[in-house]
């Protein structure tokens, strides 16, 4: 499968997990509501208006879009609520917790080669001990290195055997 | 020997008290008339007076006394000799006795011992057949369990490996180090999860 070029749909890596995006689309509600509200009370600009996310503001100027327009900023409401409908979710299951420069290059990756706007869910499964479980919406792929260990079973028994005829002096 | 002396002095004092007698009751068998006989008469009692009687009897006293003594120092001498010698005998007896005592002492040890040696070997061949059946019964039991141990090993080293590293370094393992891992395999399963993700409900 050819990797699909970087385009306007595809979500910035700092959003990994649907939490990601349920908290833009709360800071853009927030934000709408303050300005919304200061229209009302004025017709001026307001000066002091709410913090917002890096992530928020590269996601609206990778699709172009102004906070402060009232019309782009419901067409990124839709538009966040339409990811949010339609982005496909995969879980992924670790033996540690990750960071977040490890989930943003898994998630960089899986958007290149899987999906534009795929989202993660992380859990943790310390008997696996490296790798991860990863699971679809019908599938899952046990990356773990439990699985390598049971697939190199003849491998170990080999290897304990070739030990025990030569034992180091 | 003792009866001779005995008997030897027995015979010396009869002798004297025969003599004293026979020189006290003399008869005078011829009968002199007159004044021979009286003469003799008056002669004898001149002669063997009061006081010769009494030397006589100091002699006979003092003889008899020499001939008590000395066979009082045979009688010595000869118990001294007697005693001497029964106690050769007796010695001789009892180191005989003893002697046999002791033979039979050191055979009945020596049967005594032979027994326990006997016995003690019969106690050991048996402790070692015990040993031997017991040493293969072990053995053969290791040998069962070891196996069952390397079979329950081999069928679990998978599992047991996977726990031992756990338990060795757990969380220690770092994510980023095993990112390149799992892309690749993921880049592996690239078309089954994409697959998935496009055919999901």
């Amino acid at each position: 499968m050819v990797p699909k070029e970087l385009s306007e749909e595809m979500l910035p890596p700092q959003i990994t997990t649907p939490g990601d995006l349920n908290r833009l689309i709360r800071e853009l509600d927030n934000l709408d509501e303050y300005l919304r509200q200061a229209a009302l009370r004025s017709s001026q600009e307001p000066s002091n208006l709410p913090q917002t996310s890096k992530a928020l503001e590269e996601l609206a100027a990778l699709n172009s879009l102004q906070l402060l327009k009232p019309d782009d900023r419901k067409i990124f409401k839709d538009l966040l609520s339409k990811i949010k409908q339609q982005a496909p979710t995969i879980h992924f299951g670790f033996a540690t917790a990750p960071s977040l420069t490890f989930l943003s290059k898994l998630v960089s990756w899986l958007r290149i080669n899987v999906h534009p706007q795929i989202l993660i869910k992380v859990g943790l499964e310390p008997s696996i001990i490296g790798g991860c479980i990863v699971r679809t919406t019908n599938k899952q792929f046990d990356f773990s290195l439990r699985k390598h260990f049971v697939a190199q079973h003849s491998v170990l028994v080999k290897s304990l055997s070739g030990m025990e005829e030569t034992p180091q002096p | 020997m003792i009866i001779v002396i005995i008997g030897a002095l027995v015979v010396v004092a009869i002798a004297i008290v025969w003599y004293i007698l026979t020189s006290k009751k003399k008869p005078t068998k011829h009968a002199i008339k007159g004044t021979y006989e009286d003469q003799a008469k008056s002669d004898v009692e001149h002669i063997f007076n009061d006081d010769f009687r009494q030397e006589l009897r100091n002699r006979g006293r003092l003889y008899f006394e020499k001939i008590i003594n000395e066979n009082a120092t045979f009688l010595q001498q000869d118990l001294r000799q007697t005693t001497s010698q029964l106690n050769e005998y007796i010695k001789k007896e009892i180191t005989e006795k003893l002697g046999e005592e002791f033979i039979k002492y050191e055979q009945t040890m020596r049967d005594a011992n032979q027994i326990a040696l006997e016995s003690i070997n019969k106690t050991n061949a048996t402790l070692e057949t015990e040993t031997q059946a017991l040493s293969a019964q072990l053995r053969e039991q290791f040998s069962n369990e070891k196996a069952r141990l390397i079979k329950r090993f081999e069928e679990n080293m998978a599992e047991i490996v996977n726990y031992y590293v756990v338990s060795a370094v757990g969380s220690q393992v770092d994510l980023n180090d095993q990112l390149s891992f799992i892309i690749g395999d993921l880049q592996a399963n690239k078309d089954e999860i994409v697959k998935d993700i496009n055919n999901g409900a």
